[in-house]
């Protein structure tokens, strides 16, 4: 079965670009703008890999990840994508349960590495 | 003292009342031009971030056709592609080095500090811009330094204020020219370590030692200037080697050279 990714992101172009990267890439995407649509998502059914955009309309990305683990429905893992390279932001993701913290734009063939990596 | 040299109450009365009024005036303005500035931090990194955010987006579109996930490109389609995606890249290390002195500029940089050897810091770096300067023909050597004691820095800023330096070497030197990374030591108990990073450029005038390390400074600011960037790449060396309790500074002789030299304390108190 495909494993199945889900894209957490506000901005409509950068999940268009990793919609076509994923899917061509032999995953299941979907995509969630906003945090409230990610929980819901992500509730719904199971999803192996969370990609999270940290600075959401309606919050934090890292709220979604506790939302998930009091509802049980964690994904088998996460990886944070920042636009800013700052120490204490790589910690609270870290902390907050986050297997990578990458810097936007992550170059796709490391993204795709990682990625296998950690659904392997 | 007759009466006549006493100062009029009245007169004196009326001085102190003015004082006092340009003084309030004056505080207006200062604080009125904080605000602003703060505007303007804010409006930088706002900017920064929302440019930050297609341009990820284009590249890695642009990645994407590059690699063949839509189809194989023939070479020339291949290239122009790499094209976008490097001048992409080049954008995107521009918009960092201006979040980072916005960072800077609202005193939000902390110093992570561990002890490691700086030739290995400097070495990675050197290879790191060894590409960069092949394209003009530049050798980037280090001169010393095998023998050093570790250092007790923040290994990652320190990378960084190399990294504007070397950069900012291969950027002003001429084809063919020679970039080089030297250490020595100095004070009292040899407890001071000094890194050079030299160049054979255009060097710098007297005049212009200090303006060079100001936020936004380009000692030749002209549209038409041979040589762009944010201007922000000496200013923040000279931050994070202050913020390190070091001193920075530049030698240097117009047409032949300069020398950029940073301390570094090699024993720091360990609190």
């Amino acid at each position: 079965m495909r494993a199945r990714i889900l894209i957490v992101e506000d901005s409509q172009l950068v999940t268009e670009a990793f919609s076509v990267l994923f899917t061509e890439a032999g995953y299941d995407v979907d995509v969630a703008g906003t945090v409230a649509a990610a929980i819901e998502q992500g509730t719904s059914q199971p999803v192996d890999l969370m990609l999270l955009d940290l600075s959401l309309p309606d919050g934090n990305g890292l709220e979604i990840l506790e939302a998930l683990r009091r509802q049980e429905s964690l994904p088998r893992a996460t990886v944070a994508m920042t636009g800013d390279n700052d120490s204490r932001t790589r910690r609270k993701c870290i902390e907050a349960g986050c297997a990578e913290v990458l810097l936007k734009p992550v170059p796709i063939g490391e993204l795709l590495r990682r990625i296998e990596r950690l659904l392997a | 003292m007759s009466m006549s040299d006493q100062p009029d109450a009245a007169a004196l009365r009326k001085r102190v009342v003015t004082l006092e009024r340009q003084a309030k005036a004056t505080q207006r303005t200062v604080d009125e031009l904080k605000a602003r500035d703060a505007l303007k931090t804010q409006f930088l990194s706002n900017i920064s971030h929302d440019l930050r955010t297609p341009l990820a987006a284009i590249i890695t579109h642009a990645e994407i056709l590059r690699e063949g996930m839509l189809g194989e490109l023939n070479q020339k389609q291949r290239d122009s592609v790499a094209g976008i995606v490097n001048g992409g890249q080049q954008l995107i290390d521009m918009i960092d080095e201006i979040l980072f002195y916005v960072r800077g500029a609202s005193d939000q940089v902390s110093l992570v500090r561990t002890e490691f050897s700086i030739t290995e810091v400097v070495d990675q770096v050197r290879i790191l811009n060894q590409a960069l300067a092949a394209k003009k023909r530049l050798t980037i050597e280090r001169l010393n330094g095998d023998d050093l004691p570790l250092v007790f820095a923040d290994r990652d800023k320190l990378k960084h204020v190399l990294g504007n330096l070397i950069g900012n070497a291969i950027k002003f030197t001429p084809d063919a020219g020679r970039i080089w990374i030297s250490f020595a030591r100095r004070g009292r108990n040899a407890d001071e370590l000094v890194v050079e990073v030299g160049d054979t450029g255009h060097g710098i005038a007297k005049d212009h030692y200090d303006l060079i390390f100001r936020e936004f400074a380009q000692v030749d600011a002209s549209p038409s200037r041979s040589h762009h960037g944010t201007g922000l790449g000496l200013a923040i060396a000279r931050k994070l080697v202050e913020l390190q309790g070091g001193t920075i500074w530049v030698e240097s002789q117009l047409g032949k050279g300069s020398r950029f030299f940073f301390t570094l304390p090699l024993n720091p108190p360990r609190d």
